[in-house]
């Protein structure tokens, strides 16, 4: 559950997304569930060119499944939290699978 | 099909549907008017359709019933007016009980035709005068039958119906069962053939407005699966009489009488009936005025030519059986009866369209189903009942301590998944209960009730069920596994090597090398996952205990214990306490640990958890190796570099950040003879000339002197103590003396040297005045220096650069104004 945890941590946040088809969509994270779903608002393709037929749309849901990288505002992110948070996930991970 | 296995419907529907039809292939008794219907009947099935208006119907202002129930009148009460606090209605009523059965027998042995003509009333034209004398004088008393019996006890079952969890099926009746089909008419024949000759029960044994809507024809839905049926009172009357036990009110009852109590109820409507029972008995009692409709007038011109009032069960049409009935009718009559006929219709038709699928899934199946959906959204979603802050906190880490830290950015930010059941069961509620209806609002509670149950049983059923990750039908070729957003499936299924065999050989190499890569990182895990157990520790710290409260003190005696162990484990995994090797050429554990950044990091978190000796203990280990220290060893440039490399000076930046300011903190409190041995270290231990041209090692150093200074300003220092302490300092002096000049960072024009100044100014401050002397001479170049590159600086930064100077100028009784 921790990208889970750290995704909800970025929730309004400006993201840029790759998928795996190299398409680059920039927006406002609105939600993420725990597959990793994001739902994107007032969204921008980079790239537009190449994906004209995405040139109207404003928002989106992306399966989770099909994202690449998530690119994210660096100052959003609490970098020793998530180093704590890690090794918790890890020890839990540990503990599950004894 | 009709619940007693009766063929209900009317001759001129039989001949159309026949004997051959299927389980399911119900005939749609309201077909026809449908059909006559169907122009107007286009809108869909909206709540005034389905909904029976009896709520509507309820006369507030009629209180003629009120004494019956309230115990007034007869007894006296109301006549003084006086309403007393003994709100014991039922069993107010019940004393009367035993005067209602008596008045029932009374009557049914006076009007031996009663009984004849409430069965007439079922299956033909009732005589519509006779009916009315008779009910009229009866309806006080109906619905009541049941409470005759002082053994008797209400059937208390809940609705279930909404859940749709059937209890047992009734017992169907004896009679019923072994004659399996009997047409409408043999029933009436029967009977009829059965009460020639007896007396009969009074006809408020079947619910008037049951009577009256005899003349539909029954919907047979499968609805009439009796879920919830609750005993029929004429069933329960008769069996006990057949038992021989006599209800006291009924002494003499002919022999006749138990089929008759059967009888009506039998050729009754059984789906009909079957809603009727399952309101609750009260429902009944006000039948008169409940069922004086909308257009009683119309109605009651039949018997009662003006309408004198709209109470007393005639008060709704006369029931018409027979269609022939309909011709006695005036125009105006039949056409608000044909009206009425139409519009119960139109609603039958509706009901039995949504029943269509009713009875498709048994109870069983629904509750099979929605166990399963359940346990999808508890397995998806966390249990409902972990919602406890521990299990949020491990699930939900960073996402719960970074909320905490940076304010709850989200609409719902203690609104984890597991609450999402939850909300899903509210919102289901909320719409169910919107209907503003006293029923539908009951039964919508009561299906929040069973769902919140449900979800509850659930949780347990998940909680229960062994954890399966996988499962191997016999017989096929694959494995199904089992996964869910926690636990994905795994794509790999590797078996893990028995941890007896694997780490062991790495184990004894990391045993023999304390300081390579791998094992130095292991350490700095092991001592954040000490860390973060105390950190833990510290959250479920339990109140301070009260005087005399043993058991709390206890509790706190226990949590010192564990926060203790901690301690010890933390302190062991820092290995402080490693021996030193002299002329080693591994660094020590723990120096080695503070090379790396996350190493550095630990170190204010660690001090939180540690006492003052082992604060000490940390000091006295970086002074001794203040020269191998990382951000010492490398923080010398190179020949012909101005300054270190970017990575050794974002170190030395973090060292600074991280590490300094909880040595500093500790220094501050330090007593002096720890001050004057740190400082007899840095002197015996180190190269303090290349130390002091380190930024890190000069912090150290005026860490010390400033502190010192302190003590002396303080005058908490002893004599002998200063005096050792001046000793060291002219030392010191004297090492540093000739390479003052090149404690500076590079060149004037690079980076920042505010850090030497303050080292100038406090070693000024504790100079003798020949030392100061000497000081002046050393760094007068660069003081002046700096003046004059200042004045090509903007206002702003020169200010600062003049200012850093001043600190040093300050500290020797100068100023850098002096300097023109």
């Amino acid at each position: 559950m921790l990208f889970f945890s750290f995704f909800k941590t970025l929730t309004n946040q400006t993201v840029t997304i790759e998928l795996k088809n190299d398409i680059r969509i920039r927006g406002i994270l609105k939600s993420v569930d725990q597959y990793l779903n994001i739902k994107l608002d007032d969204i921008e393709v980079l790239d537009l060119d190449k994906y004209p037929h995405l040139s109207s749309v404003k928002s989106m849901f992306i399966r989770g499944s099909v994202v690449r990288y998530v690119m994210l505002p660096r100052s959003e992110v609490d970098v020793g939290l998530l180093e704590d948070a890690t090794r918790r996930e890890a020890a839990n991970q540990v503990g599950k699978t004894r | 099909m009709s619940f007693f296995g009766f063929d209900t419907t009317l001759p001129r529907d039989r001949q159309q549907g026949g004997p051959a039809r299927g389980f399911f292939e119900n005939p749609d008794p309201f077909a026809e008017v449908a059909r006559a219907q169907a122009v107007e009947d286009d809108d869909g099935i909206d709540f005034e359709d389905t909904y029976d208006g009896l709520g509507d119907q309820l006369d507030d202002d009629q209180d003629a019933f009120n004494d019956d129930t309230f115990g007034g009148g007869d007894t006296g009460a109301a006549a003084t007016g006086a309403v007393g606090r003994d709100f014991d209605f039922f069993g107010t009523t019940a004393k009367v009980a035993d005067v209602i059965g008596e008045e029932q027998v009374r009557y049914a042995l006076q009007n031996p035709s009663a009984a004849p003509l409430a069965a007439q009333q079922h299956a033909a034209a009732p005589a519509p005068t006779t009916t009315a004398t008779t009910a009229t004088t009866t309806a006080k008393r109906t619905g009541y039958e049941k409470y005759s019996d002082p053994g008797y006890i209400p059937d208390l079952q809940a609705k279930s119906s909404v859940w749709g969890i059937s209890q047992k099926k009734q017992e169907p009746i004896p009679a019923a069962s072994r004659r399996p089909m009997m047409s409408l008419e043999e029933v009436e024949a029967q009977l009829r053939h059965r009460s020639q000759p007896a007396p009969t029960m009074p006809p408020q044994s079947i619910p008037q407005h049951m009577a009256e809507q005899a003349y539909l024809p029954h919907p047979q839905y499968p609805q009439g699966v009796p879920e919830g049926f609750p005993a029929i009172p004429p069933e329960y009357l008769r069996a006990a009489l057949e038992k021989g036990v006599l209800p006291p009110g009924m002494p003499g009852l002919p022999p006749g009488i138990p089929e008759l109590h059967g009888g009506p109820v039998m050729s009754g409507p059984p789906p009909m009936h079957i809603q009727q029972n399952q309101l609750p008995p009260q429902n009944l009692r006000p039948q008169g005025p409940r069922h004086a409709g909308p257009p009683p007038g119309q109605r009651q011109q039949q018997q009662m030519p003006p309408p004198p009032s709209t109470r007393g069960p005639n008060g709704g049409l006369p029931v018409i059986t027979n269609p022939q009935q309909l011709m006695h009718l005036t125009e105006e009559q039949r056409n608000a009866y044909l009206v009425e006929d139409a519009k119960r219709a139109k609603r039958n038709h509706k009901i039995f369209l949504l029943s269509r699928g009713n009875g498709l899934m048994t109870p069983q199946d629904k509750n099979f189903i929605t166990r399963i959906q359940l346990q999808q959204l508890v397995a998806a979603a966390g249990n409902v009942a972990d919602a406890d802050p521990e299990a949020v906190l491990s699930e939900d880490f960073y996402y719960q301590v970074y909320s905490q830290i940076r304010g709850a950015p989200r609409q719902h930010p203690h609104q984890p998944l597991g609450h999402f059941a939850q909300t899903y069961l509210l919102q289901t509620g909320n719409r169910l209960g919107g209907h503003g209806n006293r029923r539908a609002f009951q039964s919508a509670d009561n299906h929040m009730q069973r769902m919140q149950q449900q979800v509850q049983r659930a949780v347990e059923a998940a909680k229960a069920k062994p954890k399966n990750k996988q499962l191997i039908i016999e017989g096929s070729l694959g494995k199904i596994s089992f996964s869910n957003a926690k636990a994905p499936k795994h794509m790999l299924n590797i078996k893990r090597p028995d941890s007896s065999e694997g780490p062991r050989p790495k184990k004894v190499q990391s045993d023999l090398s304390l300081s390579d890569r791998k094992s130095i990182l292991t350490n700095i895990e092991s001592v954040y996952s000490a860390l973060m157990a105390m950190e833990d520790m510290e959250r479920t710290m339990p109140p301070p205990p009260e005087e005399g409260d043993s058991e709390a003190i206890q509790e706190h005696m226990e949590w010192r214990q564990k926060v203790h162990s901690l301690n010890q484990k933390l302190w062991r995994a820092l290995k402080v306490m490693e021996p030193i090797v002299p002329n080693s050429t591994t660094p020590h554990p723990f120096i080695a640990f503070l090379s790396y950044p996350k190493g550095k990091k630990a170190i204010p978190r660690i001090f939180r958890h540690i006492d003052q000796e082992q604060r000490v203990t940390i000091l006295t280990m970086i002074v001794v190796h203040l020269d191998s220290l990382d951000v010492v060893r490398l923080a010398q440039p190179g020949p012909g570099e101005a300054q270190p490399s970017l990575a050794v000076r974002e170190s030395i930046d973090l060292f600074s950040l991280a590490v300094m300011p909880s040595l500093l903190g500790y220094v501050n409190e330090a007593p002096f003879n720890i001050i004057i041995g740190l400082l007899g270290l840095v002197i015996a231990q180190t190269h303090v000339q290349s130390v002091a041209r380190t930024k890190v090692g000069l912090g150290i150093l005026t860490m010390l002197l400033s502190r010192a200074e302190i003590v002396k300003e303080a005058g908490q220092a002893a004599e002998r103590d200063w005096q050792q302490w001046v000793e060291k300092f002219n030392v010191l002096f004297d090492t540093l003396e000739p390479s003052l000049a090149d404690i500076f960072p590079g060149a004037i024009n690079t980076g920042d040297d505010m850090y030497v100044w303050q080292f100038l100014a406090a070693v000024g401050i504790g100079a003798s005045p020949e030392q100061q002397q000497r000081l002046v001479i050393a760094v007068k170049d660069r003081v002046m220096e700096t003046v004059g590159y200042s004045k090509t600086l903007p206002a702003d930064m020169a200010s600062l650069r003049l200012g850093n100077v001043n600190l040093f100028m300050r500290a020797i009784g100068l100023d850098v104004e002096l300097l023109g």
